[in-house]
C-alpha cells in the first residue's frame, strides 16, 4: 500500500458485495467513484451511462449527504476501512 | 458362561469416577478444561447418553462400516464414473473434501479432551468413541479422494486445503478453532455436538448421501452414510450437557454457547450445502431447494429440539430466516465471480431453466440476484470473458471470514457492520457476527482476516496475483474456472428471450 493511500470499503449501489479499494489522499470523490466503478460496473452491476456517481459516508439510515464531487479524500478525513456508499445520481 | 445383557452391567461399567488421593479434584479436572460453570461432580455423574454402545459393539460395528465403504470403493474403482460425471458434481466433491477431511481429523482433539477431562464418566466414554469416529472420518475422506488425484490435481486439496491460507479455509478454520479447538468440555459439547452436529450437519449428511446416490456416485454415497451413522451417535453428547446446565442454573451460559455456535456454523454450512443443493446438483435430480430443506429439518425440527432441552431459540432468529433466503445465493455470486480463488471449478447454475427454478423457489430471485447474473451473462454472450471475473478484493467479515455480501439489485442490502476496538476497525457481515465479537473481544481481537493480512505486510505487495499465491491458488493446483467452460450460455443463444 502506498504511503498516501487509504483502504476504504465500497458499498456500490445494486452490488452484492462490499468491496475493498485503496484510494489516494489526493483523490477527489469523482476519482474515488471511478476507481470503484472500474472493477464493478459492467462486471456485476449494469452500467448507467446517463448517470453520474456520487459518494457519501455509509450510515444506518442511508441519508448522509453526498461529498462535494471535488472534495479530496484528505479533506473528507476518510479513515482506514471507512465504509462509503457509491451510488448513481442524475447528471 | 452366559453373558449378561448389556443393560444389566452398562451403568456399573461406566461408573468410573473415583476419589483422588494423590491429586486434588481441581488438579485432576481443571475448571478451564472440565467445567468453568462450577457444577458439582455429582450432577455431572447424572449424564446419561441417549445412545448407548459398548466398546465391543463399537469395534464390531465400525469394522463392518469400514468394510462396507471400502468394499464399494474397491468394487467401483475401475468404473469410469469420475471420468464422465458432471463437472459441477465433481466440484462439489472437491469442495467437500477440501473443507471437511482434515476438519474431521482436527475434531479428534475436542473429542479426546472430552474423553480425558469430562467430569461425567458416561460422557468420557462417548468422547472416546467420538474421537475414534473422527479419526476414521479423517482417514476415509483423505483416502477416497487420493485415488482421484491422478485424474484431477484439484482433488489434492482434500489434504492441502487446511494447510493453506485460502480464504475459504481461513473461514472454516476460524470457525473450528472457535467452537471446538479452544473451548472447555461442556461448552464444546453444546457448540460442536448440539449446535453443529445435531442442529445442522447430521441430517444434512443423510440428504447428501441420497443426492450422491441419485447422480450415480455410490462410492461417495456409501462413504457419507458410513460417516453419518457415527455422527448420529456422537451428536447426542450435547443434549444431556445442556439439561444438566439448565437444571443447575446455567441456562444463560448454555444459551450463549448455542447462539454463538449455531450462527457460526450456519454461515459456513450454508455455503457447503446451500450452494450444491441450489446450483451444483443437476436440476432434474433436485428433491428440494436448500430453503425447503432448512425449513423442514432445521427451522422446524431443530427449533423443537432447542425448546425441548430447555433453551430458547437464538435471539437472532429473524436474521437467520433472512440469511436462509440470501446468504448462499450471495456466496454463489462471489464464488463463481472470484472462481480463481477456490480449488474447485464452480458452476454458474443459472441457465434459463435453472433461473426459472430459482425464481419459483425464491420469489424475487430474478429481480435481485438475477440483475447480477444478467451482467455476467451479457459479458459472456458478447465475448467479454475478461469482464466475467472478479478482479479486486471484497471486504471480509472479521468473524466468519466470509466476503461481506447481501441481496443485490434495487434492494441493495450489502453493508458492513463495523466497530472500533482498541484502535482497530473491525468489519462484520451481519449484526450477529458483530454481536459474537462483543461477547468476548479478547478472544477474537487479534485474528487477522485475509484483508488485514494485505495491510499488515504479510502479503507483500498486496497485489491480486500475490493474494492468489498467498492463498495457494496456482501452487497446489490451478484455481477454479467455470465448471462447464461456459457451455450453459448456449441456452441463452438459442433462447435469447430467456436472458431478458
Amino acid at each position: 500500500m502506498a504511503v498516501n493511500s487509504t483502504p476504504i470499503l465500497c458499498r456500490f449501489q445494486y452490488d452484492c458485495h462490499i468491496r475493498l479499494f485503496d484510494v489516494d489522499q489526493a483523490d477527489d470523490m469523482d476519482a474515488v467513484a471511478a476507481k470503484c466503478a472500474a472493477h464493478i460496473v459492467g462486471r456485476q452491476v449494469a452500467s448507467q451511462p446517463d448517470k453520474i456517481l456520487r459518494v457519501r459516508r455509509t450510515t444506518d439510515d442511508d441519508n448522509a449527504p453526498p461529498f462535494p464531487r471535488d472534495m479530496t479524500v484528505e479533506a473528507a478525513e476518510l479513515t482506514r476501512f471507512e465504509q462509503l456508499d457509491v451510488y448513481f445520481d442524475v447528471a | 458362561m452366559a453373558l449378561l445383557e448389556r443393560s444389566e452391567w452398562y451403568d456399573l461399567a461406566r461408573t468410573t469416577n473415583w476419589t483422588p488421593k494423590y491429586a486434588t479434584e481441581d488438579e485432576l479436572y481443571p475448571a478451564d478444561m472440565s467445567d468453568p460453570y462450577g457444577i458439582s461432580t455429582e450432577e455431572w455423574e447424572t449424564f446419561d447418553e441417549p445412545y448407548k454402545v459398548t466398546f465391543r459393539e463399537y469395534v464390531a460395528v465400525q469394522r463392518e462400516k469400514d468394510t462396507g465403504a471400502y468394499s464399494v470403493k474397491t468394487a467401483l474403482q475401475h468404473s469410469d464414473y469420475y471420468d464422465v460425471a458432471d463437472p459441477a458434481y465433481l466440484s462439489m466433491l472437491k469442495m467437500h473434501y477440501g473443507a471437511i477431511a482434515l476438519s474431521e481429523y482436527a475434531a479428534c482433539q475436542p473429542d479426546a479432551r472430552t474423553a480425558r477431562f469430562s467430569k461425567a464418566p458416561g460422557m468420557r466414554n462417548m468422547g472416546l468413541f467420538a474421537f475414534l469416529d473422527e479419526m476414521r472420518h479423517g482417514q476415509i475422506q483423505l483416502w477416497f479422494p487420493h485415488a482421484l488425484v491422478r485424474k484431477d490435481r484439484q482433488f489434492d486439496w482434500a489434504h492441502e486445503a487446511q494447510h493453506s491460507n485460502n480464504w475459504a479455509v481461513l473461514s472454516g478454520r476460524h470457525l473450528m478453532d472457535d467452537v471446538m479447538m479452544t473451548r472447555d468440555v461442556p461448552t464444546c459439547a453444546i457448540m460442536l455436538s448440539f449446535a453443529f452436529e445435531t442442529g445442522l450437519t447430521n441430517v444434512q449428511l443423510v440428504g447428501l448421501s441420497e443426492d450422491a446416490a441419485k447422480v450415480g456416485d455410490h462410492t461417495f454415497s456409501n462413504l457419507i452414510t458410513s460417516i453419518q451413522s457415527d455422527e448420529a451417535r456422537h451428536a447426542q453428547i450435547g443434549t444431556p450437557v445442556i439439561e444438566i446446565m439448565v437444571r443447575n442454573g446455567k441456562k444463560a451460559e448454555a444459551q450463549q454457547a448455542l447462539d454463538i455456535a449455531f450462527w457460526r456454523v450456519w454461515r459456513v454450512f450454508a455455503i457447503l450445502t446451500g450452494v450444491p443443493m441450489d446450483y451444483q446438483f443437476p436440476l432434474e435430480k433436485r428433491a428440494m431447494s436448500f430453503k425447503e430443506y432448512m425449513h423442514e429439518f432445521v427451522i422446524t425440527q431443530f427449533q423443537r429440539q432447542i425448546l425441548d432441552v430447555g433453551l430458547d431459540r437464538p435471539w437472532y432468529w429473524d436474521h437467520f430466516l433472512d440469511d436462509v433466503e440470501n446468504h448462499h445465493h450471495c456466496q454463489q455470486c462471489g464464488i463463481w465471480s472470484w472462481r480463481q480463488t477456490v480449488w474447485w471449478n464452480p458452476t454458474a447454475g443459472v441457465g434459463p431453466r435453472e433461473r426459472e427454478w430459482l425464481e419459483e423457489k425464491y420469489p424475487g430471485w430474478n429481480a435481485s440476484f438475477g440483475t447480477y447474473w444478467d451482467v455476467v451473462i451479457d459479458n459472456i454472450l458478447n465475448g467479454r470473458d475478461e469482464l466475467a471475473w472478479g478482479d479486486s478484493m471484497t471486504a471480509v467479515c472479521n468473524m466468519c471470514q466470509i466476503p461481506i455480501s447481501h441481496r443485490p439489485g434495487p434492494e441493495w442490502r450489502a453493508r458492513a457492520h463495523q466497530l472500533d476496538y482498541e484502535g482497530r476497525r473491525y468489519s462484520f457481515c451481519t449484526p450477529v457476527c458483530k454481536w459474537i465479537f462483543g461477547t468476548d473481544p479478547v478472544r477474537y481481537k487479534d485474528h487477522h482476516s485475509i484483508v488485514d493480512r494485505m495491510y499488515s505486510g504479510e502479503i507483500e505487495p498486496p497485489t491480486f496475483d500475490n493474494i492468489l499465491k498467498y492463498m495457494g491458488c496456482g501452487e497446489v493446483s490451478e484455481g477454479g474456472r467455470d465448471a462447464h467452460d461456459y457451455a450453459w450460455i448456449e441456452a441463452y443463444r438459442t433462447q435469447p428471450q430467456a436472458a431478458e
